[in-house]
């Protein structure tokens, strides 16, 4: 069974953004943001595509998406 | 309070200490014939060899034989002739004069939450600091804010959701409780002054859900926010205890000293000192280019839950704040509340940040530059608390 889309976070060359964001969509990255400020982007890479993204040119780094978790609202550590 | 004391000049009693090479060596002879020294009290006369003081006092000194160390009351001319004389100067090996010792200087008693300060902004001298935070933008990454808060009434903030489907309202309380440390006002409705840069811009991107989840996406999108508002700070009272360090964060956190803008994090809870174990400092704070705060308790020692530097490269603790008892807001209808945890020192170097860009006018990785120098140094190893504990500007 193939495993679903992995929700990645795409390192960019910050001087070509859209450019390869463009690249990253035609690789296959289904794209949610393109954060132009920071040269972020992020989305969900098919199990299929992870190859092709990493591989596109101005690609500095694919880090797949980590969660953040407080403690309950009463935690004496927060 | 751990502070580095001016040495202070030695106090003398008169006497000397005089040492010799072979302890079995009749001392009283030696020092009767080559300097005159009589009148001197012997541990052996003594039951047990307990000497006693007064006797001392009022005598020409004593013998202490199982040491082979004489503590004399004379004239320098006496232990020049003591040491140039062939019989017992080379019996001799040191004279010194003797010193009066002190109990060591207790630590100071730990700081307490008053009427008009907190702890936190007393060990940060916030309360005499003229700067306030005008004209700088702190970005508060994190689960909202209490947008009917009495304490933030008329004060200009700046909010934006990156949490689908949730407005920037929050309902967790964290949020609340971060953004009040680094930016409550001087003078809030009631009860006592918990906020450093009261009068800093607030710009409140929530990144972490209702019930303070959130994924790197969401804190991205915040990141990124700030920057293109041009937030000189970023606050992010939050992490994953995770050890490795993410590639995205280690350019965001570049990037973002490139555009002028300084991120701090906190460093993490996943310590257990007490259990033996120190922790690590977790993501984002273990980037290089974001600043890892600590947390120190009432007596400016590293608390119990606070991460140590890892091995890595990026995961060391940079700054320590205030993190134990932290009094501060809280969503209503609660107002205020008190917790721990290195979310709660995160946000006291944020709004210190804020005070320094104002006084220093410095940005980006000039500022980080200066809050190493202004922080002042901490006896607790580097590797629980960085540079120490940063000061505000006076």
């Amino acid at each position: 069974m193939l495993s679903g889309p992995v929700r990645v976070t795409v390192v960019v060359d910050d001087d070509a953004v859209d450019t390869v964001a463009a690249a990253l969509r035609a690789a296959g990255m289904q794209i949610d943001q393109v954060l132009g400020t920071l040269g972020v982007v992020t989305g969900a890479v098919p199990a299929d595509r992870q190859g092709a993204v990493a591989e596109v040119a101005g690609v500095v780094s694919v880090t797949e998406d980590r969660q953040y978790q407080l403690p309950p609202p009463d935690a004496p550590i927060q | 309070m751990l502070t580095a004391q001016e040495p202070t000049p030695p106090q003398r009693t008169g006497r000397y200490v005089v040492v010799f090479r072979d302890p079995s060596v009749d001392a009283a002879a030696l020092l009767a014939s080559a300097a005159g020294m009589t009148d001197l009290a012997h541990s052996r006369e003594f039951a047990g060899q307990a000497v006693d003081a007064a006797q001392v006092d009022s005598g020409g000194g004593v013998i202490l034989a199982e040491l082979g160390v004489a503590v004399v009351q004379a004239q320098p001319e006496q232990i020049r002739a003591l040491q140039d004389s062939a019989d017992a100067g080379p019996q001799v090996l040191s004279v010194a004069p003797e010193q009066i010792y002190h109990v060591l200087t207790p630590p100071a008693p730990p700081f307490q939450d008053t009427a008009e300060l907190t702890w936190g902004l007393q060990a940060v001298r916030a309360g005499t600091s003229p700067r306030t935070g005008t004209g700088i933008k702190v970005a508060m990454l994190d689960t909202g804010f209490e947008m009917a808060h009495p304490d933030f009434a008329g004060r200009q903030l700046t909010a934006q959701s990156f949490v689908s489907g949730q407005d920037a309202q929050d309902r967790h309380g964290h949020g609340t409780h971060v953004t009040g440390t680094a930016c409550g006002p001087a003078a809030p409705a009631s009860g006592r002054r918990y906020g450093v840069a009261g009068q800093a811009q607030i710009f409140v991107g929530k990144v972490l859900s209702d019930s303070g989840s959130g994924t790197d996406a969401n804190i991205l999108a915040g990141i990124n926010w700030a920057i293109a508002n041009a937030c000189d700070v970023v606050s992010m009272s939050l992490g994953a205890d995770v050890p490795d360090m993410n590639p995205t964060y280690t350019a965001v956190g570049s990037r973002a000293l490139d555009r002028g803008t300084l991120i701090v994090a906190a460093a993490g809870n996943n310590a257990n000192r007490p259990g033996g174990n120190p922790g690590f400092v977790g993501a984002p704070a273990n980037s290089p280019y974001i600043l890892a705060v600590a947390a120190l308790d009432q007596q400016l020692a590293v608390a119990p839950f606070s991460a140590r530097s890892g091995s890595g490269s990026g995961g060391q603790v940079d700054r320590a704040g205030p993190g134990v008892d932290v009094y501060s807001s809280w969503i209503l209808p609660d107002r205020y509340q008190t917790i721990s945890g290195t979310s709660m020192a995160t946000p006291h170097v944020s709004g210190l940040a804020a005070l320094w860009a104002q006084a220093s006018n410095a940005r980006g990785r000039e500022l980080w530059a200066i809050l190493t120098m202004e922080s002042q140094r901490l006896l607790a190893p580097s590797a629980d608390v960085g540079s120490g504990l940063l000061l505000a500007p006076q």
